[in-house]
């Protein structure tokens, strides 16, 4: 008798483990994708669901509502769904630029707060509405993939640097930096393409940075950028593809503040529109990008100076070399430091022909 | 000196290193970083190495103490206070190992509720982890340390997937080391020792380790590799988050996992947590164990009916301490204790030993 005791306990642990509530795959809405643009004084939220056809074709669902709180909007979502809306798989947030030039700190917080939600999510500004970019259909995988490989796939090798939701809260909590978001626009109704970088003071956009100015800006805030650059000199362009690269920021002079900046970066050319790469062609083309580099770099860090904000990270590099350090004193010397971009470009391949 | 134990009850001195280990990689585990992080920033993980150094020289004294009245802590109690005193000590230790096992499993509870299922019913997730617990305890004490053996090695795994997080680290946080004063580190050092505790059990079972003397090394081993498990963690959250967003993150540990995504997982959290329910299987069934053994000697209850006793009480604990506040409240008065028995009381008790002796020899 007293050896079997086990067993009825034993076998209620086994039964009553169903007794939780399940959400079967089926049976719920995934959202894949939400966007947040700015109608009148409410915002207008718009999460797409992708509906998977028996023909194995995706096609997008969007349910909208209006609404002042986010959570509130998907409340609203919710009730005219026929199945609960999850947000387990959550691949892309969009925010108008209007939402994003007034703040994001709603959303902000529901990302935080709900542990549900991925660090991976990808999250963008749009130039129009969202909405209308959900709208569109791109690709055969469904919207919210499309945009998220979009987005991945320019970061890994294209001039976009890394900016998804944890690398977005990582540079908005962090001092002394400030976050970046992919500009997207939508240029036909099956397209979408990466037109820039918002760049954020704080939660609230303040400025947009051009698309041709990113490869610039990734080579001062990633290691292993892998970006591409034209070239153009008296003997016709060409097209440096970046195979890996470095950056290196020293503080040179404190009062007041004078930082040196050095870029190495090792290409490979991939197109040239000469006849033939004649000699000492390459070491001019180096010169030529060094230069450019040079230039643009030292365009960008002034340009940020004037707008007050630090995407590249200055003051989290001066925090990291300074005991004691005071973020307030900095801000206000922060104006009135200076920069020298060193550029140094080794071309290490030219491909199969001369 | 106290009745041997049996050498069929007893265990290598091999698996003592895994019960002590068990004891200490608890449910802390998930949530350390914040709290260490809020007296010396990121210098933290220097406070971390120390506590660790100081935890070796309190297991040192420890066997000490063990060695010195041939038994284990309940016969030193009575040994230097007397029957009447040291027995009213040693039940101490029972609500001690009830609170502890009610802050383990409570806290695995409210991560549950969390972060997979809002509507879990603490009673009858306690009350199914508690029999499994008693299971446990039934099997003997070689059962146990068989537990906690699994219950290490199985979930070891899941360090890999912190490997996620340093792709996405910037260890440029760090700098510039040494940024606090020594007192800051010591007040950090002094919060991380909430999460180390646990090894005191050492006083408790030393009588069933076959070969005490042998066990020395894998003990010290044991909490040597934990403490650098936990440095190494910290290192790795400190790079993750920034100082601000940590002080956000009630469980650090878990929301790096977010950042983990494989082809067949999209979120790495739930495998995590199912798997952090075997980690605290262990602690469960020690604390059971260990509190029912206390009775046992007290008050000369079989272990096999106080076990139910212990258990009934913990179930009643959780049940109590059901929300963040409570939980929060509950676990830093635990810990306060805990820290008062392992770091001031243990060498207190040592002294008294060795006066003790001295006395009684003359």
């Amino acid at each position: 008798m007293k050896k079997y005791f086990f067993i009825p306990l034993l076998l209620f642990t086994v039964l009553l483990a169903g007794c939780i509530n399940k959400k079967i795959i089926d049976d719920v809405n995934i959202t894949t994708g939400i966007g947040i643009d700015k109608e009148g004084e409410q915002y207008l939220g718009s999460a797409m669901i992708p509906v998977y056809n028996p023909d194995k074709s995706i096609e997008n669902f969007i349910f909208t509502a209006k609404g002042t709180v986010v959570r509130d909007l998907m409340f609203q979502m919710q009730q005219t769904s026929s199945q609960p809306i999850v947000g387990g798989s959550l691949d892309v947030t969009l925010f108008d630029e209007t939402v994003a030039r007034e703040g994001i700190p709603h959303v902000l917080d529901v990302f935080l707060r709900d542990p549900s939600v991925g660090a991976r999510v990808h999250l963008a500004v749009v130039d129009g509405k969202a909405k209308d970019i959900f709208e569109g259909k791109y690709g055969d995988r469904g919207n919210g993939r499309y945009l998220a490989e979009l987005i991945e796939s320019n970061y890994k090798t294209g001039n976009l640097p890394l900016t998804n939701l944890h690398q977005f809260l990582h540079d908005y909590y962090q001092k002394g930096k400030d976050p970046v978001l992919p500009y997207l626009r939508q240029t036909r109704p099956d397209l979408v393409n990466i037109a820039g970088l918002a760049l954020f003071k704080g939660e609230k956009v303040v400025d947009v940075l051009d698309e041709n100015k990113l490869f610039y800006f990734k080579l001062m805030v990633d290691y292993y950028s892998e970006g591409a650059l034209k070239i153009k000199d008296e003997h016709g362009e060409s097209f440096i593809k970046s195979i890996h690269s470095t950056y290196n920021f020293k503080v040179k002079n404190r009062n007041p503040y004078k930082f040196s900046v050095s870029l190495e970066v090792d290409g490979m050319l991939t197109e040239h529109t000469g006849k033939s790469l004649e000699k000492g062609e390459i070491k001019r083309i180096e010169k030529q990008m060094e230069k450019q580099i040079k230039k643009e770099c030292l365009a960008l860090l002034e340009r940020f100076q004037e707008n007050k904000i630090d995407p590249v990270g200055i003051g989290h590099f001066i925090k990291t070399q300074t005991r004691n350090f005071d973020i307030k004193k900095w801000e206000e010397s922060y104006q009135n430091a200076s920069f020298d971009v060193d550029a140094k470009v080794k071309i290490v391949e030219v491909g199969v022909i001369e | 000196m106290q009745e041997p134990v049996h050498e069929r009850l007893q265990i290598s001195p091999f698996m003592a290193a895994f019960i002590v280990m068990a004891m200490q990689f608890g449910i802390g585990v998930l949530g350390f970083q914040r709290i260490v992080a809020k007296e010396a920033g990121y210098d933290a993980w220097i406070s971390i190495i120390g506590i660790g150094l100081l935890v070796h020289f309190i297991v040192w004294i420890m066997y000490r103490i063990c060695e010195a009245v041939d038994g284990d802590i309940l016969t030193a109690n009575v040994y230097v206070f007397g029957k009447a005193i040291g027995n009213t000590i040693n039940s101490f230790f029972i609500i001690y190992f009830i609170s502890a096992c009610v802050a383990v499993l409570g806290g695995l509870v409210e991560v549950i509720r969390t972060w997979m299922f809002p509507n879990l019913s603490p009673l009858l997730f306690g009350s199914m982890y508690l029999i499994l617990g008693i299971y446990i305890v039934y099997g003997g004490f070689r059962t146990v340390t068989g537990i906690s053996f699994f219950g290490l090695v199985i979930p070891s795994y899941l360090l890999f997937s912190f490997a996620y997080a340093i792709r996405y680290g910037d260890f440029t946080n760090l700098l510039p080391i040494l940024d606090h004063s020594p007192l800051e580190l010591l007040k950090s050092a002094y919060s991380m020792s909430f999460t180390v505790l646990g090894f005191g059990v050492l006083l408790f079972f030393h009588p069933f380790i076959k070969n005490p003397e042998k066990s020395k090394k894998w003990v010290h081993g044991g909490i040597f590799l934990i403490t650098l498990i936990y440095a190494i963690l910290a290192i790795i959250s400190f790079a993750y988050f920034p100082p601000a967003l940590l002080n956000k993150s009630i469980w650090a540990t878990l929301e790096m996992w977010k950042i983990v995504r494989l082809p067949i997982i999209e979120r790495f959290e739930y495998l995590g947590i199912a798997n952090w329910s075997l980690i605290i299987l262990p602690n469960v069934a020690i604390c059971l164990w260990t509190a029912s053994r206390v009775i046992k000697h007290v008050f000369h209850l079989r272990q096999r009916k106080g076990v139910w006793f212990v258990a009934a009480i913990c179930l009643l604990l959780i049940l109590i301490v059901d929300s963040r506040e409570r939980m929060d409240m509950f676990t830093s008065f635990h810990g306060k204790i805990g820290f008062g028995l392992a770091f001031v009381y243990t060498p207190l008790l040592y002294l008294a030993i060795i006066i003790a002796k001295k006395v009684k020899k003359k």
